[in-house]
């Protein structure tokens, strides 16, 4: 949509319209939908009453199962049901192999680095695995809500890299859903907390889910969500603590640690029962291949411990890192499956000096959260006229190679999104034409300790002598969290610059094989369904265009544009009328085109218009 | 948002003493009408947009945030391009200054968190009495040069109470 709509409070444009947006966890074990209904928000439920999708996809020759009935045939088959699919997102082959032996998968090379599983049905990379679970939470939004979705926001955790979240969105668009954001989990928790409590001031999520951890601090001040940090491990969660207890079962039962896939799936399902008995009892008899033993939860406390304690250790650093000081925390809340541990519980409350809060389901929370945020995006008001903000962060810092493998970082962790920063650089060798920019992200000096996202080249550098080259180089991180990188040559006005397509990340290729296969297996109208689209997209177009014309047409447009403006209106409703799909969407452009500076115009107004507006009450007072 | 002076952004007058509250919520109330997030349907054009305008906005609010950041900004306001780096002729800061990287090696040597945490109280007061004197010195048009001095202080302060945050991070591993 070309113009900017801006309502006056109160007055929505389209009054009786609700457009239909869902948030969606996609989560390592579970998954969930859930959406803004009569002003509430809450997950959606399948046919059977379910809210909670299993994260498990089988792959049989023909089809595929999804959910709680792909779960239970894991062990049974195990090559071809695919559980915790998160923990490979935007990953390499070389990482997956380092998280373990323990994943029971065939793994392949694809095109790109990331890796494949090998199936019944072919190689599946994660990010399909993972659209395949998002096809099923969109088809039971659909069919619950009774229409077509605007869109979705997608939760990542907030120790999501660039990587992981790209590959995310990748996944979100093969399912067929619009990503209005990525959204960071532990945020999401915030919005949900914050307005079911209409809690102000300091808040820390504890977020620890199937396999990943994090921790946020936010500062929340009537509406606004802002994250003062971030920090975790996209690598720990619940699934960890079942390893430890498989491995100690091994030791104990004094079996040989080389299994086969399906006694690898029994044993961690014997594990993840046991941590969860242990919730609630002090002591589980668990049975393995004939061995049979106790756990008492002392020693599970024990097997957890390291693992507990590298959170805690992440949460002293975020709240280091928000400036404040541990007693500064006013309130704690416990999000994701894994803080129901006991021993998890009570080394938060030890460490914050407070009882942590679980008012909301912490496996639904998110969800709730991420459905409010999608709401609004969308264009719908709230019911309580309080107009949402959630200002992130990026996790971890991002920066270039320098001489002598190096990384100089050019935006630190934490930073408010978005941003966009320079740096310039200059040549170290006489006539030098060109220059590799090597973008990486982490913590670590040597870059060999960071993730690599990109490579690229600056070339046609003019030949100068050593260090008289200026060269610019500009990143932008968008509130999704992703980064584009661009370099400038400032005296030639050479330029280089790229979406940063991660390393890990699908090619394009792949990914048009990708869609191509999933319209074919849709058997979808994909002509009608293009045109359909479009003329939407014309719709409403016209009706914000309009609007703004009724709203500052006379002030901001002088005769002439603004009869080129209702000119390029009227040949927009004719190609419609006429269903003519590529005269629409040329027509479209060509509005979007013409009205751009009009939108300009009026976002600046709008934003002296706000100030003024403060002055003038100040002034009052 | 086409205005050259992050002052006038947030409708300030530029001056280093500011009230952060105050700050803070023009900060909040000029995000929420430029946040992508009120864009998440418009057109692309609009989308680059709002990011843009975010960007800068964020940018503008963390310069004025922290105080050398916005002693340095008033600075090269009102006079030429300051270097970032330089050799600053302050002998008698250089002493102190010396004093208090020992200390601090002194500290990470000896891992010792109490004292970590008393020589962060002391440092946010130093830190203290210095913007005081910068705001002092930058009432008075005639003592730039000093304004200047102080401002390069403030500096390395900031780099200092860093380094505590990372001393803070190794010991606690």
């Amino acid at each position: 949509m070309a113009l900017l709509q801006i309502a006056e409070p109160g007055q929505s444009p389209q009054p009786h319209q609700r457009r239909l947006a869902v948030g969606i966890d996609l989560g390592t074990t579970n998954s969930l939908v859930a959406a803004v209904r009569s002003g509430l928000s809450e997950p959606l439920a399948d046919a059977a009453g379910q809210v909670i999708l299993p994260s498990a996809v089988r792959y049989h020759a023909d089809r595929i199962e999804v959910g709680e009935v792909a779960r239970a045939a894991a062990s049974g088959d195990p090559l071809n049901t695919v559980l915790s699919v998160k923990r490979l997102m935007g990953r390499g082959l070389a990482d997956v192999k380092q998280l373990g032996e323990q994943l029971p998968y065939r793994f392949v090379g694809g095109e790109s680095h990331m890796p494949f599983i090998e199936t019944v049905q072919g190689p599946k990379s994660p990010v399909e695995v993972s659209a395949d679970i998002l096809k099923v939470l969109r088809q039971r939004a659909e069919a619950t809500l009774g229409g077509e979705l605007v869109g979705a926001v997608i939760t990542v955790p907030a120790y999501f890299d660039d990587s992981q979240r790209q590959a995310t969105k990748d996944a979100a668009r093969l399912a067929g859903l619009n990503v209005l954001r990525l959204l960071n989990e532990p945020t999401a928790a915030a919005v949900a907390y914050g307005l079911d409590q209409h809690a102000e001031g300091v808040v820390a999520i504890y977020d620890l889910g199937g396999g990943t951890f994090d921790i946020s601090v936010l500062r929340l001040t009537g509406g606004v969500f802002e994250v003062l940090a971030t920090g975790g491990d996209s690598a720990l969660g619940g699934d960890d603590f079942d390893y430890v207890i498989a491995a100690w079962v091994v030791q104990q039962a004094g079996v040989s640690a080389d299994l086969d896939p399906g006694q690898q799936r029994l044993l961690l399902q014997a594990a993840c029962a046991a941590k969860e008995a242990l919730t609630n009892s002090a002591l589980v008899t668990l049975s393995y291949a004939g061995w049979q033993g106790e756990l008492s939860r002392e020693q599970l406390d024990a097997l957890i411990e390291p693992m507990v304690a590298r959170s805690l250790k992440a949460c002293r650093r975020a709240v280091r890192d928000a400036g404040i000081e541990l007693d500064e925390v006013e309130a704690v809340v416990m999000v994701g499956g894994s803080t129901r541990v006991p021993r998890v519980r009570q080394a938060v409350a030890e460490l914050f000096c407070r009882e942590p809060l679980a008012d909301i389901d912490p496996d639904q929370v998110v969800a709730i959260g991420a459905a409010i945020q999608a709401d609004a995006l969308a264009g719908n008001k709230r019911g309580d006229g309080e107009e949402l903000l959630l200002l992130d962060v990026i996790p971890l810092s991002l920066g270039l190679e320098t001489m002598g493998g190096l990384m100089e970082k050019v935006i630190p962790r934490n930073t408010t999104i978005p941003v966009a920063r320079a740096q310039d650089f200059t040549t170290y060798k006489d006539g030098q034409t060109a220059m590799m920019i090597h973008v990486l992200q982490g913590e670590r000096e040597l870059i060999s300790d960071c993730r690599s996202l990109a490579r690229f080249e600056l070339r046609g550098i003019p030949p100068m002598v050593a260090g008289a080259a200026k060269i610019r180089v500009t990143f932008q991180v968008d509130a999704d969290g992703l980064l584009s990188v661009a370099a400038l040559e400032l005296a030639s006005g050479v330029e280089a610059s790229i979406q940063v397509k991660p390393s890990y990340g699908l090619t394009d290729g792949e990914i048009a094989r990708m869609l191509q296969d999933s319209f074919k297996n849709a058997g979808d109208d994909k002509v009608a369904r293009v045109l359909r689209e479009q003329q939407v997209d014309a719709q409403r177009l016209l009706e914000a265009v309009e609007a703004a014309l009724l709203a500052d047409g006379e002030r901001l447009l002088d005769a002439d544009e603004r009869m080129a403006i209702d000119a390029q209106m009227q040949q927009l409703r004719d190609c419609m009328a006429a269903s003519d799909g590529l005269a629409i969407e040329q027509h479209t452009k060509r509005l979007t085109q013409i009205t751009d500076a009009f939108a300009a115009r009026r976002l600046d107004a709008t934003v002296k218009a706000s100030l003024a507006g403060r002055s003038l009450d100040e002034i009052e007072e | 948002m086409g205005t050259p002076c992050h002052f006038a952004l947030f409708d300030l007058q530029p001056g280093f003493r500011l009230d952060p509250e105050l700050l803070a919520s023009r900060y909040r109330e000029l995000a929420r009408h430029v946040h992508p997030d009120r864009f998440a349907d418009a057109s692309e054009r609009e989308q680059r947009l709002a990011l843009e305008q975010s960007a800068s906005l964020n940018e503008a609010y963390r310069t004025l945030k922290n105080a050398p950041h916005r002693a340095r900004y008033l600075l090269a306001l009102s006079g030429p391009e300051l270097p970032l780096e330089v050799t600053v002729q302050d002998p008698s800061f250089l002493l102190q200054q010396m004093q208090w990287r020992e200390e601090l090696e002194d500290l990470h040597d000896s891992a010792d968190l109490a004292g970590v945490a008393q020589f962060k109280r002391r440092l946010k007061v130093a830190q203290d009495e210095l913007n005081e004197s910068f705001a002092v010195c930058w009432d008075d048009a005639l003592r730039r040069e000093e304004a200047e001095r102080l401002m390069r202080r403030m500096q390395f302060l900031d780099k200092l109470s860093h380094e505590v945050r990372q001393l803070e991070e190794r010991l606690d591993d």
